[in-house]
């Protein structure tokens, strides 16, 4: 019989349900897919849900500043400005990488450490429970070297694993790109990867998304159509009538 | 049946159920009339219309003429986009870019339903004929089986009309699968 991981919910319910019950807790999961897909949204509204449960949420800005994400935010009828003071913290990435002293183009393992470290505070000192890093990519490009951008990944997911936190990392993926991620590392150190994608039929452009892996749960593997709505992210199956994802 | 028949067959309806009403272009308007005027007026059952066939506006417009609320109706326009039409987002109406896009469809209709909190609502698709000229019978059979048991579980009845003039065997077949029941009315 599986031994049932204690779960994290998304709050997505149709996500939830895909996941059989949720995102096992701890887990780190590369939400990927090119422009325009969802991942951020997404990914907001992961932390959304987790402050409506009273769970702190961290949202790491990496390629915006996040003043300006909020405004762009999409309202949501279920939650407020102020809940979102409240129940989650935003930074942005510059600030962090000013504060510690990183203002060079390329990280060596000891800016890594410290960039770790200095995540891993703010994770215990807010007792968040919920970390978005938004995007991974930005950060792997810094580190340049495959060795580099795994023992990054895999020393952060452990850390915040252990402090009871279950990470998104958003991951930036070319239209053309054949694997689901831009190094093609981190969707092998990833415990779970979330496919976002545009899928053209017929003229039309569908959001779609897939669980392609997500280690501690059985899941679906469909593909699934999504759609932004001001009650949330809502999903139906794909039908099977063609078409190719882009 | 005759139109008076039918009227009476509406008003037996108790429990949410899919019913499929194969009318003609003669009587198209007078049925949807019985319909949404038993749904909404008498049984007050939410009703959430997915057109296809003509605008919402215009819709709204005959149901005005008619002396139907169209108030209590939410409209998925499936059919403006594409027309050109002016596309002007209302409480009441949301629209999908093309017929094409059937889980798009599906995906209003849900949001409807959960954002208005709906039990036992009524949806109607008018009209499977609209439909099947922009979609390929394969792709509109499965997504009106998804449709009818998403519905199905939500507690929804749901009308599927069809025109009499533009019908074939293989709508006839997909519409035996997914129905409870089918009428005809003359």
């Amino acid at each position: 019989m599986e031994k049932v991981r204690e779960r994290c919910l998304t709050g997505i319910e149709a996500l939830d349900n895909i996941l059989n019950g949720g995102i096992p807790k701890g887990n780190t999961v590369l939400i990927t897919g090119s422009a325009g897909t969802g991942k951020t949204t997404l990914s907001i509204e992961f932390l959304v849900h987790g402050a409506m449960k009273g769970e702190k949420g961290l949202y790491i800005s990496v390629t915006e500043a996040s003043e300006k994400l909020l405004e762009n935010l999409i309202v949501y009828d279920f939650f407020s400005k102020e809940m979102i003071q409240k129940g989650i913290i935003f930074i942005d990435i510059p600030e962090i990488y000013e504060k510690l002293g990183m203002n060079k183009l390329q990280f060596s393992m000891e800016d890594i450490n410290l960039l770790i470290e200095n995540i891993v505070k703010i994770v215990t000192e807010f007792n968040v429970k919920r970390v978005v890093i938004d995007s991974i990519t930005s950060i792997c490009y810094r580190l340049q070297t495959e060795e580099k951008i795994m023992e990054f990944i895999l020393r952060l997911s452990k850390a915040l694993s252990e402090l009871g936190c279950t990470t998104f990392l958003v991951s930036e993926l070319l239209p053309s790109a054949k694997g689901y991620s831009q190094y093609g590392v981190e969707e092998a150190v990833s415990d779970g990867i979330i496919l976002l994608g545009n899928l053209e039929r017929r003229g039309d452009l569908l959001r779609t998304l897939r669980v392609v892996k997500m280690r501690g749960t059985s899941h679906s593997r469909a593909t699934y159509v999504l759609d932004i709505t001001s009650i949330g992210i809502l999903l139906v199956p794909l039908l099977k009538g063609g078409g190719e994802l882009i | 049946m005759n139109s008076e028949e039918f009227q009476k067959k509406l008003k037996t309806y108790q429990e949410p159920l899919s019913i499929s009403v194969s009318v003609s272009l003669s009587n198209y308007f007078d049925i949807i009339k019985y319909i949404l005027d038993d749904f909404s007026n008498n049984k007050n059952i939410p009703i959430i219309y997915i057109s296809a066939t003509i605008p919402s506006k215009s819709i709204s417009t005959v149901l005005d003429v008619y002396g139907i609320d169209s108030k209590k109706i939410f409209f998925v326009d499936c059919i403006s986009h594409i027309m050109m039409s002016s596309t002007a987002y209302t409480d009441r109406t949301v629209f999908v870019e093309s017929p094409t896009m059937l889980e798009t469809i599906m995906l209003k209709a849900e949001y409807i339903l959960n954002k208005y909190v709906m039990k036992n609502s009524l949806v109607i698709v008018d009209s499977i004929n609209s439909l099947a000229i922009h979609n390929d019978m394969k792709i509109l059979s499965e997504f009106l089986h998804l449709f009818v048991t998403y519905l199905r579980s939500r507690s929804a009845y749901f009308i599927i009309l069809s025109m009499k003039e533009q019908s074939n065997n293989e709508i006839s077949n997909i519409l035996n699968f997914v129905s409870d029941e089918i009428l005809e009315v003359e």
